[in-house]
This record gives C-alpha cells, sequence and structure tokens, in this order.
C-alpha cells in the first residue's frame, strides 16, 4: 500500500505521439486505511496490536518525515536516512506492545530512530550526500544561481560537520536544535540527566564551532 | 573568577537562564565571547534544512516499511518471542553444525592402532567406528525391531554384488585392517 505520491505515465496516441504525466495528489490515502485516519496515535497503536495492519500504515505516514529527517541529519546522505528510517519502523513494529503510552508516540519513535541511528553510526562512518545530490530540490530562480550555490556548499559543511560529530553530542544536537525536544526529553531517549544533556549540546556546538573554523 | 558552566552558557544561549549568571556575565568578557560563538553557530545550524526528497519518495517509504513488517508478526512481549521460526531457525542451524562438528572433529588415535596405508585413512575409520559404537552401545536386537531397523535376510549379500570392483576392493580393505587391529 502507498499513500505518496502517484506518477502514471501511459502512452497517448490519439491525441499526439508522446506521454501523458498523471500526478496523483500527494498522501493520497490508501482505501483500506481510510478509516483509520481519524484515529489518535494511541488507538492506531491499540487497532495495531490487534493485528490492523493498516492502523500501522497511518502511523508510518504520519511519522515518516519526522523520523527521515531524525536520520538524515544523523548521518548527512538520502541513502543511509532512508534505509535508518525503514529500520526505525520496523522496529518500532516488533517493539508495539512494549509502548506503554508513558510518552507520546512521537517520542518514542524519536527514541528507536536515535537508537537504530547510534548502532548503525558504531558500525561504519557513513558519507555525506554532496551538494550536487542534496539541494537540487532548491528554487535558484529567487535569489541568483551563484548565491544558492554558495549557500548550498555551506548548507553540505554544516550537515557533513554535525555528522562528524561525536554521537551523543550528535544526538543532542539534532533533537534540540531542529526538532525542539526538551532536555529533559532528550534525557530520556539517551538514558542521561538534564545536565549531562546540556553539557552534550554544549560539546557539541563548540566542537561544530571548530569543525566550521577549519572549512572555508 | 568563576566562570559560567557549560549549563549555564547553554541556558542563557536558548533564553532560560537565571538571574545570577546574567550578572556574571554582565561582567565577564570571556563568557560574553562563548555565549556569542554559542549563538552564532546555532544559529548557523538552524539555517540548513534537510533537503526534501522526491515526492515518490514518501510512497516509497511506506511500502517498504510494509513489505517488512509483512514477513513478520507482531511480536509477542516476554519469552514468547523466543519462539519464533526467525529466532529458532538459526539456533536450531548452529546446533546442528555443532552437533556435526562434534561428531567429524578427528579424535587422537593411538599411534599402535593405525593400520592401513595412511594416518588419515585410519584414523578417519577410527572416528566412524567410535561414533558407531556410541550410537550402538545400548541398543539390543528388541529395540532394533521395534524401531524397524531391521534389514531383511541375504540383503548385505545383495548389497556387496552390487558394489563395482573398487568398491569390493575398498570394502575388502576396510574390513581387513578391521581384523588385524581386533587381533591386535
Amino acid at each position: 500500500m502507498t499513500h505518496g505520491t502517484a506518477v502514471r505515465i501511459a502512452w497517448a496516441p490519439a491525441v499526439t505521439a508522446g506521454w501523458t504525466v498523471t500526478v496523483v495528489t500527494p498522501d493520497a490515502p490508501d482505501a483500506t486505511a481510510t478509516g483509520c485516519f481519524g484515529m489518535d496515535d494511541a488507538a492506531l497503536v491499540a487497532a495495531s496490536i490487534d493485528g490492523r495492519r493498516e492502523a500501522f500504515d497511518v502511523i508510518v505516514e504520519r511519522h515518516r518525515r519526522t523520523v527521515y529527517q531524525v536520520c538524515y541529519r544523523f548521518v548527512g546522505n538520502h541513502e543511509d536516512a532512508s534505509d535508518l528510517s525503514q529500520e526505525s519502523f520496523v522496529r518500532a513494529w516488533r517493539g508495539l506492545k512494549t509502548f506503554k503510552g508513558h510518552s507520546t508516540l512521537s517520542t518514542w519513535l524519536y527514541r528507536i530512530a536515535v537508537n537504530v541511528c547510534l548502532n548503525r553510526v558504531s558500525l561504519k562512518t557513513l558519507p555525506t550526500d554532496s551538494i550536487e545530490s542534496t539541494d537540487h530540490f532548491e528554487d535558484t530562480r529567487v535569489e541568483g544561481a551563484q548565491a544558492a550555490l554558495l549557500r548550498a556548499e555551506r548548507a553540505a559543511t554544516v550537515r557533513k560537520a554535525i555528522a562528524s560529530l561525536p554521537k551523543k553530542q550528535r544526538a543532542t544536537l539534532v533533537l534540540r536544535t531542529y526538532h525542539d525536544l526538551s532536555h529533559q526529553q532528550i534525557a530520556d531517549i539517551l538514558g542521561s540527566s538534564v545536565g549531562a544533556t546540556k553539557a552534550n549540546f554544549f560539546h557539541a556546538l563548540a566542537n561544530l564551532k571548530k569543525l566550521l573554523g577549519r572549512e572555508p | 573568577m568563576t566562570h559560567l558552566t557549560s549549563a549555564e552558557l547553554i541556558d542563557i544561549v536558548e533564553g532560560t537562564l537565571d538571574a545570577s549568571p546574567q550578572q556574571h556575565l554582565d561582567t565577564c568578557t570571556e563568557c560574553r565571547q562563548q555565549v556569542a560563538d554559542l549563538a552564532g553557530v546555532l544559529s548557523e545550524a538552524l539555517a540548513v534544512a534537510v533537503p526534501e526528497p522526491s515526492p515518490l519518495f514518501w510512497g516509497q517509504l511506506s511500502q517498504r516499511v510494509r513489505t517488512a513488517i509483512d514477513t513478520e508478526p507482531l511480536a509477542a512481549g516476554g519469552w514468547s518471542r523466543w519462539l519464533r521460526w526467525p529466532v529458532l531457525a538459526p539456533i536450531a542451524a548452529l546446533a546442528l553444525i555443532v552437533v556435526a562438528l562434534a561428531v567429524s572433529l578427528p579424535r587422537e588415535v593411538p599411534m599402535e592402532s593405525a593400520v592401513a596405508n595412511s594416518e588419515a585413512a585410519a584414523s578417519t575409520l577410527d572416528d566412524g567406528f567410535a561414533v558407531v559404537a556410541d550410537l550402538v552401545g545400548d541398543f539390543d536386537w528388541e529395540t532394533a525391531v521395534s524401531a524397524g531397523l531391521i534389514v531383511a535376510p541375504g540383503a548385505a549379500d545383495r548389497a556387496v554384488l552390487e558394489l563395482t570392483a573398487l568398491e569390493q576392493q575398498e570394502l575388502t580393505r576396510l574390513l581387513q585392517a578391521e581384523l588385524t587391529r581386533a587381533k591386535s
């Protein structure tokens, strides 16, 4: 079942020689999942545990962007971020019965995604996307192409620097800066204290400054 | 002068500081510089967005997740999670490998018991008989009959007649080796 944008390409000889491209609305709900779309996260979790996989599809659809962004911030490239996102949801599915609702579903998913990233990153050094592969969706019509290129280059440098931070510093920086989690939430996710989280955040920023200072 | 801690500096950068660190900040150039540096790098990090993937990606991701979880049931909690085939199959395979290794690994053979042409052949032969002896040590005739392991009369003779010349030669060699060993 796919909820994302679907593109259908068909040959249309009766009109003109060429291709007819039909773009369907993004995130159009699948018929089997329609009944779950009105549910809140707790109800979706309960329905998933009851064996309604379409309920878990809705959970994935609701949180996939956030999970992907956490993973991307962590590894700095699309390929690994998509693999890690998939793995995070698979682990969430496996552990659904252990979700007690003490935290929100999104915080629980953050925890899983961060753990998946921490484990994966410890296994290998991940490559970061080059500017050619990451920023080609940006609109360069508003500002000059040169300025856009410089901005993309700098963004790639920052992403690369973030991806090279020590794991816990990186996790803290990503969750605090980009996902606006409180220090307490981050401490819960990482299994540390608020003081340690603030110290990690401080060192992450300090190291980031050093790393960026070495870049042109 | 005692400078601000890392936690206090973060509180200041995030705008959640108490009054006392602020008083120190008013008089300490070094801490003010640190706050400015932290705020600067934080601002730069904030400006970096995650590149938006192709619109098709989100559907593909959902599909990949669905395909992945379709192959496995929702895991139960506690010990029962270990009773799933994806867990049991590797354990069973590992157990089989261990048993196979235990059976096939050569055991120490006294030099005086080595027979036939090579020591290796003797070792393998000895192992084979040791395994068979272990297996049938407690086996009696009634047990074999009840297990349906009795061969028909004359079956061994027929099997020997079906051997090739080379196989018969090898069988002869093995039997002679065993006889020699039994006599010694």
